[in-house]
């Protein structure tokens, strides 16, 4: 049992530095191509936090809707703008110092949550049982969002052809 | 594992719903419909705006709630439906003309913004976190489409941009929020957060869930210092939308901000209302000083509605039946009063060359006085003179924070209307004061533009004159 | 239990390690005589032509979008067709609307042309 918590451990600690590495990654390199690539570095670490959580519908989810298809429309929207695409412009402008501090504070104010907080433990529980409990409060409970969330998808869908139509 | 039968009850949704079903059928209208008779599009999406404020009238007094606990049918949500459904029907007889213009009469501009309606009407319904954020979230996306309808001008398209960007942006705040007061409470229903909160001390995490809450309203409804889009997007965006979404926006999301501050969170008032008065202050002050400084009238305009927010922001702080109920009386003049405010600046202007400069407006007295007149009654509402709207308002929500013992925030309120004079009173001046400019020869105010001119202006005169009935509707609002 | 991944995990490092060592040792032991047609990146035998770095057709984002947009519906599938027998007729009446609204969507993309690649 004791290996068993020492390798989730492990896991999470390897896991975060690859989302980590990833982030810096994205924010840092000049070239967009490679920064998108380091994104979707990140994205993979995340859907591994996510696998370690025990949250496995979330990070299936991560892994096809992030890196399987919002990955490729960012490096599509890249290569369809003539100068994003060779640009070597500096990721830094005026207002870094700002935002910095800004980051800053807020990861201080969610580390502080994240210590002072008494962390309530779920009930362990399978991959086999959680999806149908999922798709039950799918389609009772939720049922509301659940319906709103195809209008929102037939708006972006409009939204898309509006703004993409030659 | 027993499966619970849905609690579905359509009649209480049924104004989302008719938005919804009307949305659809533009949808494919539009795809049948020849150039030139897009208008009927129009037409057909003011009658479903008419239904459905019948449906929300019918459901008057239901008090009832749906779908699991979330959405409600009470006079809260009803009145705001109604204001909402006015402002997107006053909105699309302004747009109808303008869009054909500005040769952008496209069916998907109507589709667009009755989804957005949709949005905003749920939003202003919900009780739960999860349906405010996706009304948030259906309420803005169409609204990013629609400041970047005019694709051939590139001011329009950087308003898509950056409303796109900041939205998204505080979506994310707002969801962050959701998610520890989900993590501190364990539920994202309202009333059950109340009643969690009622038996439990807070903790930090619920503080800061409540203040990530906060930052998200504020962007939406453009606080002091959340508000850096507002100007720039409302400047970009085709001026029909600005008018749509200065109005409809701030009456949804204040919607939501009321429901979900006063009624879930009562427990966090002393830390919330503290916030809420600085931020009040700022928004108020910005707002007014930074409209005394433009020369631009959709600017002004912008940095006026900011100013508004902050007004309204105070009925928050007072957090009482009177508070509520002079917001909603607030949203419904400052309503009227704007659109019919840039209803003037449509109809004032040449086709698709508009007249956005203060110094513009030189003589429009002589040559409109008409539209003159209409923006100078809905100017001086807007600064609150009486016998108009937006003095009532003001009047509500001032005396809402006395008697709970704001009156300091009523005072600056007060010196802010007096400052914003002003600025209100600049184009008044150049309309009346200075010989005409070139250029107003030929032309002609479109009829469906002076129809919604004409509906706007009687509003503001009726609500100064007879507010009496408006504030017993608005006073009905029970919240729950 | 996220020890259940263990399998996963050692085949990870498994694959991680069979293509580093593969690599590492072709890369030692083989011949190396480079010459100009070597060393031209490998177009499936054609001979390269152009820029890498063209721009695109602005096509390729409607695609990419509409990729999303129903990849993110049949996401909303899965923990509903996990449980398609026990929800009855509501539960197909209610994917059905939902179904119905993006099909909407769907009929307005094609009419509007949005498949058109011409």
């Amino acid at each position: 049992m004791l290996t068993s918590q020492f390798l989730t451990y492990v896991a999470f600690f390897v896991l975060s530095a690859i989302a980590l590495i990833g982030a810096f990654l994205a924010v840092t390199l000049r070239n967009l191509v490679r920064a998108a690539l380091g994104l979707i570095l990140s994205f993979m670490g995340v859907a591994g936090i996510y696998f370690v959580l025990e949250a496995e519908f979330v990070a299936i989810v991560q892994v096809i809707i992030y890196i399987g298809a919002i990955s490729v429309l960012i490096l599509f929207a890249i290569m369809l703008t003539r100068g994003l695409m060779t640009s070597a412009a500096s990721t830094q402008n005026s207002q870094w110092i700002g935002a910095a501090f800004v980051g800053m504070l807020m990861f201080a104010v969610l580390f502080f949550v994240a210590i002072t907080t008494n962390w309530p433990l779920a009930q362990p529980h399978t991959i086999s049982d959680l999806i149908p409990r999922l798709g039950a409060d799918l389609v009772t409970t939720y049922l509301l969002p659940f319906e709103a969330v195809s209008l929102l998808l037939l708006a972006a869908l409009i939204g898309a052809i509006v703004i993409a139509r030659e | 594992m027993p499966i619970l039968v849905p609690d579905i009850n359509l009649r209480i949704i049924a104004p989302a719903l008719i938005v919804t079903v009307t949305a659809i059928v533009v949808l494919l209208g539009e795809l049948v419909t020849p150039a030139e008779r897009k208008r009927w599009l129009g037409y057909l999406s003011i009658a479903g705006l008419v239904v459905a404020a019948f449906a929300a009238f019918s459901l008057w007094g239901a008090n009832a709630s749906g779908f699991s606990g979330m959405v409600v049918a009470d006079n809260f949500g009803l009145f705001l439906t109604l204001t909402i459904a006015l402002s997107a029907a006053l909105s699309i007889l302004l747009s109808i003309p303008f869009i054909h213009a500005h040769e952008i009469d496209q069916g998907e501009y109507y589709v667009l913004l009755l989804a957005s309606v949709a949005g905003m009407i749920v939003m202003a319904t919900a009780t739960d976190l999860i349906v405010i954020f996706l009304g948030l979230e259906l309420l803005s996306l169409p609204l990013y489409i629609l400041a970047a309808f005019q694709r051939e001008d590139t001011r329009s398209l950087e308003a898509g941009i950056k409303y796109f960007l900041l939205g998204a942006f505080s979506s994310a705040f707002f969801l962050y929020g959701i998610a520890l007061v989900f993590g501190a409470t364990g539920t994202t229903n309202l009333a059950k957060i109340a009643a969690s909160l009622a038996q439990s001390a807070g903790s930090p995490m619920l503080s800061i869930g409540v203040g990530l809450l906060m930052v998200g309203f504020a962007f939406k409804v453009a606080l002091v210092p959340f508000h850096w889009w507002t100007p720039d997007v409302y400047d970009g965006a085709p001026t029909t939308v600005t008018a749509f979404m200065s109005v409809a926006v701030k009456a949804a999301a204040f919607g939501a901000f009321f429901r979900t501050f006063q009624f879930a969170l009562p427990a966090l008032a002393l830390d919330w209302r503290a916030v809420a008065a600085v931020l009040a202050v700022l928004t108020m002050t910005l707002g007014n000083v930074a409209a005394l400084l433009q020369s631009n009238v959709k600017r002004m305009l912008a940095y006026s509605s900011i100013a508004h927010a902050g007004y309204i922001l105070i009925a928050l702080v007072a957090m009482s039946a009177n508070g509520l109920s002079s917001a909603l009386f607030y949203l419904l003049a400052y309503t009227v009063t704007n659109l019919g405010a840039f209803g003037a600046v449509i109809a004032l202007s040449d086709g698709a060359r508009e007249r956005l400069e203060i110094k513009d407006f030189a003589g429009a007295a002589r040559e409109h006085p008409l539209v003159a007149l209409a923006l100078t009654i809905c100017l001086l509402s807007l600064a609150g003179f009486p016998p108009f709207a937006g003095f009532v308002g003001k009047f509500l929500i001032f005396g809402a924070a006395v008697e709970t013992g704001w009156a300091w925030l009523a005072v600056i309120g007060v010196l802010n209307s007096l400052v914003s004079v002003y600025f209100y009173l600049r184009p008044v001046v150049q309309m009346y004061m200075s010989e005409p400019a070139e250029g107003w020869s030929g032309i002609r105010v479109a009829p469906l533009v002076a129809l919604a001119l004409l509906i706007a202006v009687i509003s503001v005169i009726a609500l100064g004159v007879f507010p009496a009935p408006a504030i017993a509707l608005a006073a009905g609002g029970l919240i729950r | 239990m996220p020890i259940d991944y263990l399998p996963i995990l050692v085949m990870v490092v498994v694959v991680v390690a069979f293509a580093a060592i593969a690599l590492t040792l072709s890369s030692l032991t083989g011949p190396r005589h480079p010459t100009a047609a070597k060393l031209e990146p490998y177009e499936s035998g054609m001979p390269p032509f152009g820029s890498a770095r063209r721009r695109i057709s602005i096509k390729y984002y409607l695609t990419a979008v509409l990729f999303i947009l129903f990849d993110i519906e049949i996401i909303f599938f899965y923990p509903w067709a996990v449980l398609f027998r026990q929800l009855k007729l509501f539960g197909l009446v209610e994917m059905g609307v939902f179904v119905l609204i993006l099909l909407i969507g769907y009929v307005y993309v094609w009419r509007k042309g949005g498949f058109n690649w011409d």
